[in-house]
């Protein structure tokens, strides 16, 4: 799925989590909540800017190398990684060089449930597939990167099969946006929430969004658009057919609407970054055409998602 | 409204394919997309616009609809019959003299005779034809019989009024023989000085042009010598009907000398001499400046040039002969003494000598015509086999015919190598001329014309050929000087000139006279010339002749509407009839420029990204362009 060389690189990547949260497990955050640390969790290797007094320093002294030693009920975080898988993520724009947008949304989660296994977070991941929603972990620790990798697998061979452009959609759309986020804003821990989708639903995502932030979660929107959708090459007189419900839309398409989609897909961007970031969250737009280094070591650095 | 090709009719079925491919591009092509959510969006934004969409895309139908209409619509070649005033083949007579520079009707009589013209072209039917011609002194066809209105209208642009009088008559047989079975003759003139138009055979019609007859004119400047030096006469005539006081300047090379007013009463002239002018100008200019009721401006300059008489002088040396004395005093420029002796040495020599079988001892490098060779030259017998036979080039013998010359006998000269026959009969020369001819006593003449035979003794004086010889003789002995070229010519008259001499047209550039003469008189002025011999002095090479439009017929420009042309007069009524006007051709425009019309408003329709297409795997949408 993703290279062993790729995964390498984003080692030393941390996600950088906009407030301090409380977590249930000692991590290398410092908490809000001053305790003593007694029951030891994991190891984990020593990155510049740890506490030099959490090192283990009888490994170091059998292996020359530092590691941290992780405690229970010390600070750590959960990160909880919410995939959308509704038909319309599994959107694949004619061009067969272009990964679909369903496989760079399924390679992102594992590439971020892989940084917060990496740096000795809790991880949760869920998707609302047509199977029904799908849940993985609470785990934490680097054992449990091959279980994640298992999972998403799993998912990219039930419910990602291409779907032809030409092919009527899939049957039943999935649960809704709103509903599927209200409902695990009910049972999420506080943290940080990496939804990945493309928001590309008829009830909207407002609700469902409002309820993740005040759940104590950390909103991080990642928003997975494909080229068709960021710059359609459409022309003429069509009938478009929403893949997802199956609704049509007659249209004839010239540069004047051309450039009234353009101008409406910005405002609708706006409008979802303004929300997020209202909510004490973040938000960044992907072309999910771009590759994997460029979106992870470039732009979420840059955008400092990722540190 | 009628057709001449209904059957193209059939063509309109073309909108059957037009419209069933229409309908086939308008099935919607289906394109999935991940969804709808966003393009919903943009609809609700273009709901207002919807209207316009729709329409649009059915403009380019009606568009291209209503273009195959109106292409069907030329093809069925439609007409209408309209009343025309003419009709069939039409010889239309322009009046291109002078008096159509008349100003009374703006700009002028002769753009408003244009204008009519250009209004007949217009009305031109189908199946009508037309003629233009000219009328000026030679009037010609401009154009020939065509139903071409774009080559009449260029031919009709093409001309100019000239300084001329029309000569009708000329203009009429023209016509006449041009014209044939239902042929109308439209006149378009002033009707000024048109006397016999009712010989115009056919229908016949008359367009009158101008309003107001009013003109001053010079009609008379001339230059004459007297004891106190020179004097001009000045006649300026008012050919309108109303009194008028006319301003007149003269001017002497250039330099204004006098100006006066003179009072002229309608239709009468005033006279005006001016006496004591230096006798040393050479130009002298006579000018209209200010006259209230003038329309014609080609007549208010008058030119005159001061010719310094140079008289050549002949030495006529004979015991009488009154062919002779006759012929030579007709010679222009020529002062004759008659003589039987040759005066004493210390005596005034002559430009030439005329010898009529007298035996004389001439001067050295004297001209000398000599009648009767034995005189000077040896001579041997005489023939009588005097048949012509053949005429050699040669100055002397322009235009001069001699077959219908018979003379009795000839003396056979004994004739020197520079003397050369001119006319050839089968006995022998009948006329010899040569230059550095050596006489009997050795003595040489410059040049020298024999005719060796005596007058009486043939019937060469009784021709027409003799004063033709004499002065063709004359100028041979004696060349032309400038004084042999006329001092006044008519606009458009040829000069003779001879060949090679430079003629100086006011306000041109010089033009080299050719062997035709200087036929370039169509402008009043002075023209100055030079003629382009080494022999003679410069004085006697030089000068210049006046063209002066000084014409009395032309200045009377009173128009005359009542003309009568052909048989019928101007009022009588005009038969109207019906003649075909196809307009296909607006139609054509109309097809083009809704096709025009209709590719535009696909252009702003379609992006420019159609050629992006093919990158992209879209299919090209169909295009309107598809459905032709």
């Amino acid at each position: 799925m993703l290279s062993e060389a790729f995964l390498r690189s984003l080692r030393n990547l941390r996600l950088n989590p906009l407030r301090r949260r409380s977590g249930s497990l000692t991590g290398e955050r410092r908490s809000v909540r001053r305790g003593r640390s007694v029951e030891f969790a994991d190891y984990r290797n020593y990155t510049p800017g740890d506490d030099p007094r959490r090192v283990d320093w009888n490994i170091y002294a059998r292996l020359e190398r530092p590691y941290i030693k992780l405690f229970e009920d010390e600070e750590d975080l959960t990160t909880h990684i919410l995939l959308d898988s509704s038909p319309s993520m599994q959107w694949q724009d004619e061009d067969e060089d272009t990964p679909y947008k369903w496989r760079r949304a399924a390679e992102l989660a594992v590439a971020l449930g892989y940084i917060a296994l990496a740096s000795g977070d809790k991880l949760v991941v869920e998707t609302n597939g047509r199977a029904g929603i799908q849940h993985f972990g609470p785990r934490r620790g680097g054992a449990a990167m091959a279980e994640l990798i298992k999972f998403v697998e799993g998912l990219m061979n039930t419910s990602s099969t291409r779907i032809p452009a030409n092919v009527p959609a899939m049957g039943k759309p999935a649960m809704p946006l709103n509903d599927w986020f209200k409902r695990y804003a009910l049972k999420a821990k506080p943290g940080l929430c990496i939804i990945i989708s493309d928001l590309l639903d008829e009830g909207g995502y407002e609700e469902g969004l409002t309820a993740l932030g005040s759940s104590r979660l950390d909103l991080h929107v990642l928003h997975t658009l494909c080229p068709a959708e960021l710059d359609p090459q459409l022309i003429g007189d069509l009938k478009l057919k929403d893949i997802e419900t199956n609704r049509t839309q007659d249209l004839s398409l010239d540069d004047a609407v051309m450039a009234q989609y353009r101008q409406r897909l910005s405002e609708w961007t706006a409008a979802i970054t303004n929300f997020a970031r209202r909510r004490g969250g973040r938000y960044h737009l992907t072309d999910t055409s771009l590759p994997m280094e460029q979106i992870l070591l470039k732009d979420l650095r840059r955008e400092t998602w990722l540190v | 409204m009628n057709f001449l090709n209904p059957l193209a009719l059939l063509a309109a079925l073309l909108a059957v394919p037009i419209i069933l491919l229409y309908l086939l591009r308008l099935q919607r092509r289906e394109q999935p997309v991940s969804s709808t959510l966003l393009w919903r969006q943009v609809i609700m934004d273009r709901e207002a616009n919807t209207l316009w969409q729709k329409l649009r895309r059915n403009l380019l139908l009606l568009l291209q609809l209503f273009t195959l209409l109106f292409l069907v619509f030329a093809l069925i070649r439609p007409y209408v019959n309209v009343q025309s005033q003419l009709s069939g083949k039409l010889i239309v007579l322009l009046d291109t003299s002078a008096s159509m520079l008349a100003t009374d009707v703006a700009p002028s009589r002769f753009e408003a005779a244009r204008a009519e013209a250009l209004k007949l072209i217009d009305q031109l039917g189908n199946n009508d034809q037309m003629t233009l011609i000219a009328v000026d002194d030679a009037p010609r066809i401009l154009s020939t019989t065509t139903n071409d209105a774009s080559q009449l209208r260029a031919s009709l642009n093409d001309i100019a009024p000239t300084l001329t009088t029309a000569n009708w008559s000329a203009a009429i047989s023209l016509a006449a023989g041009l014209g044939g079975e239902g042929t109308t003759t439209i006149v378009i003139s002033d009707g000024a000085n048109a006397g016999d138009m009712q010989l115009l055979q056919g229908a016949a019609r008359y367009i009158p042009i101008g309003s107001s007859g009013d003109n001053i004119a010079i009609s008379t400047l001339s230059l004459r010598r007297t004891v106190r030096g020179l004097s001009a006469f000045v006649r300026v005539s008012n050919n309108g009907a109303q009194d008028d006081s006319v301003l007149v300047s003269l001017k002497a090379d250039g330099n204004l000398i006098d100006a006066r007013t003179l009072a002229v009463p309608a239709g009468q002239s005033a006279t005006w001499t001016i006496n004591a002018m230096d006798p040393a100008i050479t130009t002298l200019q006579a000018s209209i400046d200010q006259a209230e009721h003038n329309t014609l401006a080609a007549d208010d300059q008058a030119y005159a040039v001061n010719v310094n008489n140079t008289m050549r002088r002949a030495l006529l040396l004979t015991r009488g002969n009154r062919f002779l004395e006759q012929a030579m005093s007709t010679l222009p420029n020529l002062r004759t003494t008659r003589a039987v002796a040759l005066p004493p040495a210390s005596e005034q020599t002559y430009d030439l000598y005329v010898l009529d079988n007298m035996t004389v001892t001439l001067p050295a490098n004297a001209n000398a015509l000599i009648i009767g060779a034995q005189t000077v030259f040896s001579t041997s017998g005489t023939f009588s086999n005097t048949a012509y036979v053949r005429t050699e080039t040669h100055p002397i013998v322009q235009d001069l015919d001699w077959r219908t010359i018979n003379v009795l006998d000839i003396q056979r000269v004994n004739a020197p190598a520079t003397l050369r026959p001119v006319i050839l009969t089968q006995g022998g020369p009948a006329l010899l001329a040569g230059e550095g001819v050596p006489m009997r006593n050795l003595t040489q003449l410059r040049r020298a014309v024999v005719l060796p035979f005596e007058l009486r003794r043939s019937d060469l004086p009784l021709q027409i050929a003799f004063p033709i010889l004499m002065a063709n003789v004359v100028d041979y002995l004696a060349p032309p000087q400038g004084l042999s070229v006329p001092t006044q010519v008519r606009p458009g008259e040829i000069v003779a000139l001879p060949e090679g001499a430079v003629v100086q047209p006011p306000g041109q550039s010089p033009v080299a006279v050719d062997a035709r003469g200087f036929a370039n008189t169509n402008t009043a002025g002075i023209y100055g010339f030079r003629l382009n011999t080494s022999a003679a002095s410069d004085a006697m090479n030089s000068g210049a002749f006046a063209v002066n439009f000084l014409n009395p017929i032309e200045s009377a420009i009173t128009p005359n509407p009542q003309l009568q042309v052909g048989n019928a007069t101007t009022n009588a009524t005009v038969q109207t009839q019906l003649t075909q006007r196809e307009f296909w051709n607006v139609m054509a425009v109309l097809a083009l420029l809704l096709l025009i019309a209709e590719w535009w408003v696909y252009q702003r329709g379609v992006p420019a990204r159609l050629a992006s297409l093919g990158q992209t795997a879209q299919p090209a949408p169909s295009t309107p362009a598809s459905t032709k």
